[in-house]
């Protein structure tokens, strides 16, 4: 190190802390950032001057040369690099984007993008550049550039190549130099040194980019060199902004070079040669999808992957974690030996449905040419189509916790022989909350933490070579158990880079009657943007209208005004295309009710600017918008407000309608949304901007008879504030969450004005509280809460309270007591305290009666209670818990003892363990279940007239299905103790034929269509669905020759020796509908409409007719009938592609090299095709049929063989 | 790094001093006494090759990568600086000459500092400007996009302990003939018409425009220590950091002295010992706090002399 370097660093040091400190904001800093906001809204800003324009450039430049200094003396990794980098990025982006005057002087949105990509924060860099539009051509090709577009420097290049035809011959450099000297005759200037630097940039950038997409090594270092020199020679020759951007060109070119995808995948493909080249079309694929440069994230989790197998992840959202899924999915699928016939498997546990959606699609789009990607969301337990089952390919199956629960029952033997890799998405959620909820939900079986805990524990500790990713979002926190727990060693660290991938600010929406709306900004990345009673808030003033007064009845509700307020104010903003979500706390119903009541009237006409798109995204919507009006029917709430742009969601939607809502936000078709939280769990979506009506959830306790009021966490805020602003997304860089608070009351009169004054002040009180605890830190959290743990503790408590079990008695209470024996209502959803202990010990049991139940399958011999505690100590060290928290000896102690004594004392039936582990229900609701099922089974074996049954006769049967579950409050019918809950389950028949669509039945007026859709989720879909699936499980297993017996179409009527009506059953509660039929073309995408697929019925039927004489009932519900009739449709015919080879003339080469990168640039009547570099290479004639886009594909010029031709070696998908 | 002394006897044959300083105020006129004959050039030359030695080199690198698919390897006929339009030596001669006679002439200097030119920066090339961000060939486009260029010439005096305890910077300008309207339009920026009176007038933007406008820290010292640190880290380890330091904002800023130095031949008619920047007080339109130094060099047949000088440079090379 020369002598002085520590003294410079010490001189950088300084001003890093002065400036750049990670999440601290200097005072004019935050002005600086003010004022770009208030700009960017066009309101009126703080007083500025250009003085403090200048302070802050001067600022930047300080940054800059500091990060330069940490840079060269610690290297290009150097953190304190990273945070001057981040800082200048961001001084510069608030200056350019407030339209500062600098801008005209100091090329500013350069060197903010370039210091954001060199601070690893490309998504910021290309956010900024996205909004700024430059008239100059130059300045376009470096920000194309230093947002790591290389298609877009390509086509910009090509742009340039088509100008100056005369600077593409193999001697244009040399002869522009040359010309240089030459005194031209008639006095005019020739080029300058100015003008052949400028060329050969845009030939190093042009080459550059194309190089990086191939992955061509050999010329990219080439490029580099020459980018190289010329930076050199700039320091030394041209002024000093221009010399500084392109340094920064420089640098981030470095960087790409570091991060571009190959590497890594060259790296994997070093495991199997032979696939390499699969690897390397991927990652020109991924290229081709802007994500060929790695993040800073994605680096870490793929050096973890070449080194090591098994380990967690944790980065923010939006910082490509799916990539290091996917290639997790590569090296563990493709790139090992082939072990058996049956291709490797690979579980995806995902949180939600939606979100297993959402997984599938981008799965299927980047590996679906090589692996069997199968989202197993729907109603049967293994799909319509069972090609995964017996694929020789590898499979991907995206399940939820539930799912995989209920595949482990049914096909446990097959799935563990060909699992290789588990990868658990959101892995944090097996982190419960401590508190009652969480005691109450154990109670109730609906804890997720503690099924993925029992899940994921159970398969590693059958199979410990099983490779784990756990992928997590949520910085601090869990990262650090979770991390323990899936690599299964103590000093596991995740791996991870903390930051925010968006920037978020947090404020209110102050609303009043008669008074424009003013955003107040409070925080920013957590850091506030003014100090409370010391200085003047800071506000964005709307400039939109006042809302027109609302009549008496609805101002006299302040929640009401609120609300109303926040769309008023949300439509004005989405015409200024920021994109909002409204989020709503509960009972989303009387949200849409008021907006749409508010719409209605004369006084709000003319705010709706929303009009339905053309062109491509039209389909969308029509698909959309007919779903909407099949499930909710015409004078929903929903269709209404979708007609005006605005979309709903809610965890009660259907599923295919919240799929195709989602679609629309994410297409940014809606601009403004409405939705409960559930939308947003795990999903990301575009949304600038993001309304809170409520901080709160208020409930009704029946048996406590009082309100329960639920704060939103912490936690669940900071999930939806994080879902606001993906970079780039749409106006914004920022995403904005604003609680919209009252600052006056709305009511005129005077009876309900001390009540509002009160309201007001709740609300008011609730955002401090909010605002006070997101101030607070995140911190790193080694000991947090763990299910099991929880679980024990609480029945141990209960025990010992309720009982009166002492400490050194409770571990033999535990051992031989049954559920029933402490409460005569265990299994039932009763709530006493006696009854939920019960419950809480039957949750307790259904994990250790499964994970017996599977040790004693796999070892095929008779559980004894040794074999029993041995084997749960084994599996207790596979627990979450087990790594969670400082270990208290006796939770295990606990567990080992209970599950001895389900053996011994509890469950002693071998026969009934086995049944109840079938079922899927906790023992001792199962219990009860047994001859329900029995009931349900001989219900289903008549039914073998169902395929030619009427819709009346078909509803008939699941009415008598739904009469043996319902009257059960364990695994029948449950529902809230609120009124209209209760009124609803007493006419559930009335919604079940309303659901099944059956003919002339009406269903829920628009206020009760959410209160019936909870019903069809939780009872009918889910309770009715799991009771049917259980049985139908239990007659396969019944029927199959052993757990290895592959499930098939071809043999499952033999095997379960039902009718076909038992294989749709679960598939008709989810779609909706009594005609298999209509389910399956709803889950093939044959149609879009329950209707639209009922009209197809007849072209299968006239096909069903033409193959078989004389077709039975059960014909026509055969799903490999309807498979067969859905391969003879014929397929539209593909757009015919160009020519894939074109003959070529050779004009700028010898053709020595055998093959030559090239991109297409139109010359008169044929294409050129140039190098990247600029040079002309060869033509053809007549013009190249390239397609409307033809910068995004890789051609090739082919001279080695005969005569030259020219083919596209990589079309865009 | 340059390191060739000045040619002290040539430039005493060569050029006649007649400096004064007042406060903080030099003024320095070199009026040409002998002829340019072949050994002045000849003496010039290797001041003018170690000068331009460093740009040359990454000139010559940076043209001898070439990015066509099939290239050879073949050096480029160009040679560096010499392949430059003559207009564009002219820009060249001036800077260079702004080192020489800085370095040789520094007792004759306000402050009598010894000031040394470690590495020369062309940065004549502010076409630069013109091109690189519009990307569009167009000479006759005067727009600029980005506009700010720093100071033409930057020197440094070194402490003791090698640190930059000061830094001379500014604008270095030929002009084959340098008559008191040509001064004027470079002082004072060239003329446009005045919306109000419609008479034509200096807009204003001239060399004390610029010189007066500069930041305490000169940019080019940036690029300077960005040469340094490639060229000498180590001999230059305590200017490294001394320039870091100035450039924080940490600690006293090093001195500053601003120079304008005009070379050209001198008007037909013009006097011995007359000035075009009268000498006796700083001129009114300087309003920087910092010294200034202004040189007037007149010569005879000056752009002879240019012609033959960078035809030569390397010749045997």
């Amino acid at each position: 190190m020369p002598e002085r370097d520590q003294d410079r660093l010490e001189a950088a040091e300084r001003v890093r802390r002065e400036l750049a400190i990670e999440n601290q904001l200097s005072r004019a800093q935050a002005r600086t950032y003010v004022r770009c906001l208030q700009a960017t809204w066009q309101v009126p800003t703080i007083l500025w001057t250009e003085r403090d324009s200048a302070r802050q450039l001067a600022d930047a430049r300080r940054l800059l040369h500091a990060a330069h200094i940490f840079r060269s003396i610690e290297g290009a990794a150097s953190q304190r690099a990273i945070d001057c980098y981040r800082r200048t990025g961001e001084i510069l982006e608030w200056l350019s984007r407030a339209a500062d005057t600098i801008r005209s002087v100091v090329p500013v949105e350069l060197m903010a993008a370039g210091a954001y990509q060199l601070g690893g924060l490309p998504a910021m860099a290309s956010g900024l550049l996205s909004q700024v539009r430059s008239d100059h051509d130059g300045v376009r090709l470096y920000s194309a550039f230093l947002r790591a577009d290389f298609d877009g420097v390509l086509r910009r290049a090509a742009l340039f190549w088509r100008r100056y035809p005369d600077l593409t011959t193999a001697d244009a450099s040399a002869l522009l130099l040359i010309a240089m000297r030459g005194e031209t005759p008639d006095g005019e200037a020739g080029p300058t040194v100015g003008w052949a630097f400028s060329v050969e940039l845009v030939r190093s950038l042009g080459l550059l980019a194309d190089c990086l997409r191939r992955g061509d090594d050999e010329r990219l270092a080439v490029a580099m060199g020459k980018l190289g020199a010329l930076d050199a020679m700039a320091t030394r020759t041209f002024s000093d902004d221009a010399s500084l951007v392109i340094a920064i060109m420089r640098a981030v070119a470095d960087s790409f070079v570091a991060a571009t995808i190959y590497r890594p995948l060259r790296a994997l493909g070093a495991l199997r040669p032979e696939r390499s080249s699969r690897l390397l079309a991927y990652a020109r694929d991924q290229f081709s999808r802007g994500r060929g440069i790695l993040w800073t994230s994605q680096q870490h989790g793929l050096q973890r992957l070449l080194e090591e197998s098994s380990f967690a992840l944790c980065t923010p959202t939006g910082s490509g974690k799916t990539l290091v899924a996917n290639l997790a999915l590569i090296k563990e699928l493709l790139l090992r030996e082939d072990e058996g016939l049956q291709g490797l498997l690979a579980l995806y546990i995902v949180p939600s449905r939606a979100l297993a959606g959402e997984v599938e699609a981008k799965l299927t789009s980047e590996l679906g040419h090589d692996i069997t990607v199968t989202g197993l969301y729907g109603g049967a337990d293994w799909g319509i189509t069972d090609f995964w089952l017996t694929s020789e390919r590898p499979v991907v199956l995206i399940v939820t916790v539930e799912k995989a629960d209920a595949l482990m029952r049914y096909l446990g033997k097959i799935l563990m022989a060909r699992l290789r890799l588990l990868i658990i998405d959101e892995a944090h959620q097996v982190v419960p909350e401590a508190n009652e909820a969480t005691r109450l939900s154990f109670s109730d079986h609906s804890n997720r933490s503690i099924r993925l805990e029992g899940l994921a524990s159970r398969i590693l500790s059958h199979r410990a070579d099983v490779v784990r990713i756990a992928l997590t979002a949520v910085a601090g926190g869990a990262a650090g158990p979770v991390a323990r727990w899936v690599e299964g060693r103590p000093n596991a660290a995740p791996v991870g880079v903390r930051y925010r991938s968006t920037r978020q600010v947090i404020g209110v929406l102050e609303t009043a009657p008669n008074t424009q709306g003013v955003i107040l900004l409070d925080l920013m990345n957590g850091l506030p943007l003014y100090l409370r009673g010391e200085e003047d808030p800071v506000y964005l003033r709307l400039q939109i209208e006042v809302m027109p007064q609302l009549p008496p009845r609805w101002r006299n509700s302040l929640n009401r005004f609120n609300c109303l307020n926040v769309l008023w104010t949300a439509l004005h903003l989405a015409d200024e295309d920021q994109r909002v979500l409204i989020s709503v706390a509960q009972e989303p119903e009387q949200t849409m009710r008021w907006f749409k009541e508010a719409l209605e009237r004369t006084d709000w006409q003319g705010v709706v600017g929303f009009e339905p798109p053309d062109g491509p995204l039209k389909a969308r919507f029509d698909e959309a918008r007919a779903a909407c009006l099949d499930y909710c029917g015409a004078d929903s709430f929903e269709l209404f407000l979708l007609d005006r742009g605005i979309a709903t969601s809610h965890g009660q939607m259907p599923q295919r309608l919240r799929r195709l809502m989602v679609d629309l936000i994410d297409r940014k078709i809606c601009p403004i949304t409405v939705a409960t939280a559930t939308l947003t769990e795990g999903v990301n979506l575009p949304f600038d901007l993001i309304f809170l009506t409520s901080l709160k959830r208020r409930s009704w306790d029946p048996v406590e008879e009082q309100q329960v009021i639920a704060p939103l966490t912490t936690a669940e805020f900071r999930n939806l504030a994080g879902r606001a602003g993906r970079p780039g997304a749409a106006r914004g860089i920022e995403g904005m969450t604003l609680v919209a608070l009252p600052t006056q009351i709305s009511t005129t009169g005077t009876a309900g004005r001390a009540t509002q004054r009160r309201q007001r002040a709740e609300l008011a009180a609730d955002y401090d509280r909010l605002r006070a605890s997101l101030v607070i830190e995140e911190r790193d959290a080694n000991d947090v809460p763990s299910p099991l743990a929880l679980l024990l503790n609480h029945i141990w408590e209960r025990a010992n309270r309720l009982l009166g079990v002492a400490p050194d008695a409770f571990l033999d209470w535990l051992e031989r007591t049954a559920p029933t024996v402490v409460s005569a209502d265990a299994g039932t959803g009763a709530s006493d305290g006696t009854a939920r202990l019960a419950d809480a010990m039957d949750e307790l049991d259904a994990l250790l009666l499964t994970s017996l139940e599977e040790i004693a399958r796999v070892d095929e011999a008779a559980m004894t209670r040794a074999r029993a505690e041995a084997q749960l100590a084994v599996l207790w060290r596979t627990t979450f818990t087990a790594v969670a928290t400082a270990q208290e000896t006796w939770l295990e102690k606990a567990f080992v003892r209970r599950g001895a004594g389900i053996i011994e004392h509890i469950y002693p039936d071998a026969d009934e363990r086995l049944r109840l582990y079938r079922y899927g229900l906790p023992p001792v609701v199962g219990r009860r279940f047994e001859a329900v099922a029995r009931r349900i089974r001989e219900l289903l074996v008549a039914a073998d007239n169902y395929g030619s049954a009427d819709p009346t006769t078909r509803i008939d049967l699941f009415e008598a299905l739904g009469d043996l579950v319902s009257g059960d409050r364990g695994f029948g019918f449950r529902v809230r103790r609120t009124d209209t809950d209760e009124a609803i389950l007493e006419r559930w028949s009335d919604v079940l034929g309303w659901w099944m669509n059956e003919p002339d039945v009406a269903g829920p007026s628009p206020e009760d269509l959410r209160s019936w859709q909870r019903f069809v989720a939780d009872n009918l879909e889910f309770r009715l669905g799991v009771a049917i699936g259980a049985v139908v499980a239990e007659a396969w297993a019944d029927g199959a020759e052993d757990a290895l017996t592959l499930p098939s179409l071809a043999a499952w009527k033999e095997t379960t020796g039902l009718p076909w009506i038992g294989f749709w059953a679960r598939e008709l509660l989810r779609w909706g509908t009594h005609d298999p039929f209509v389910a399956f073309c709803l889950a093939q995408g044959l149609a879009h409409t329950r209707e639209a697929a009922g009209a197809r019925r007849r072209e299968f039927d006239a096909w069903l007719h033409d193959e078989q004489d004389d077709p039975e009932s059960e014909d026509r519900i055969d799903p490999q009938l309807f498979l067969r009739w859905q391969a003879s449709i014929p397929r539209a015919e593909g757009a015919a592609g160009a020519a894939s080879q074109m003959r070529a003339a050779l004009t700028g080469t010898t053709g020595a090299r055998g093959s030559y990168a090239v991109i297409p640039v139109r010359r008169d009547d044929g294409t050129a095709w140039l190098d990247p570099a600029g040079f002309e290479l060869a033509v053809t004639r007549p013009m190249a049929r390239v397609g409307t886009r033809p910068s995004r594909s890789d051609f090739e010029l082919v001279t080695a063989a005969g005569e030259p031709t020219v083919r596209r070696l990589f079309r865009p998908p | 790094m340059h390191t060739c002394p000045p040619p002290i006897n040539a430039l005493d044959q060569w050029l006649e001093p007649n400096g004064t300083v007042e406060r903080n105020y030099g003024h320095l006129l070199l009026e040409q006494k002998g002829t340019i004959d072949q050994d002045l050039i000849d003496a010039l030359r290797p001041y003018f090759e170690s000068a331009h030695l460093d740009a040359r080199e990454y000139f010559h690198e940076q043209i001898g990568i070439s990015l066509h698919p099939d290239a050879a390897g073949q050096p480029l006929p160009i040679s560096y600086p010499n392949c430059l339009p003559s207009k564009a030596h002219r820009g060249l001669f001036g800077e260079v000459v702004a080192g020489l006679v800085t370095e040789a002439y520094q007792d004759e200097f306000v402050g009598g500092h010894e000031w040394r030119v470690p590495i020369f920066l062309f940065r004549e090339h502010d076409d630069v400007e013109k091109y690189l961000w519009a990307l569009r060939f167009d000479p006759s486009r005067t727009r600029e996009i980005y506009g700010r260029h720093g100071s033409d010439f930057i020197g440094i005096a070194l402490n003791a302990q090698g640190e930059v305890a000061r830094v001379i910077a500014g604008e270095a300008k030929w002009r084959t003939s340098l008559t008191h309207s040509v001064v004027k339009s470079l002082l004072l920026g060239p003329k446009e018409e005045d919306e109000d009176t419609g008479e034509m007038v200096h807009n204003g933007r001239g060399i004390w425009f610029e010189v007066n406008r500069d930041t305490p820290v000169p940019h080019g010292l940036r690029q300077l220590q960005k040469l340094l640190e490639q060229r000498d880290p180590d001999g230059h380890a305590n200017a490294i950091l001394s320039i870091d330091r100035a450039v924080f904002g940490q600690g006293p800023l090093p001195g500053r002295t601003n120079l304008v130095l005009l070379i050209g031949n001198g008007a037909r008619r013009r006097e011995a010992l007359s000035c075009l920047i009268p000498w006796e007080e700083a001129p009114a339109e300087y309003t920087a706090a910092h010294d200034l130094q202004v040189v007037e060099i007149i010569l005879e047949c000056g752009d002879g002399l240019i012609d033959e000088l960078y035809a030569t440079l390397w010749e045997d090379a």
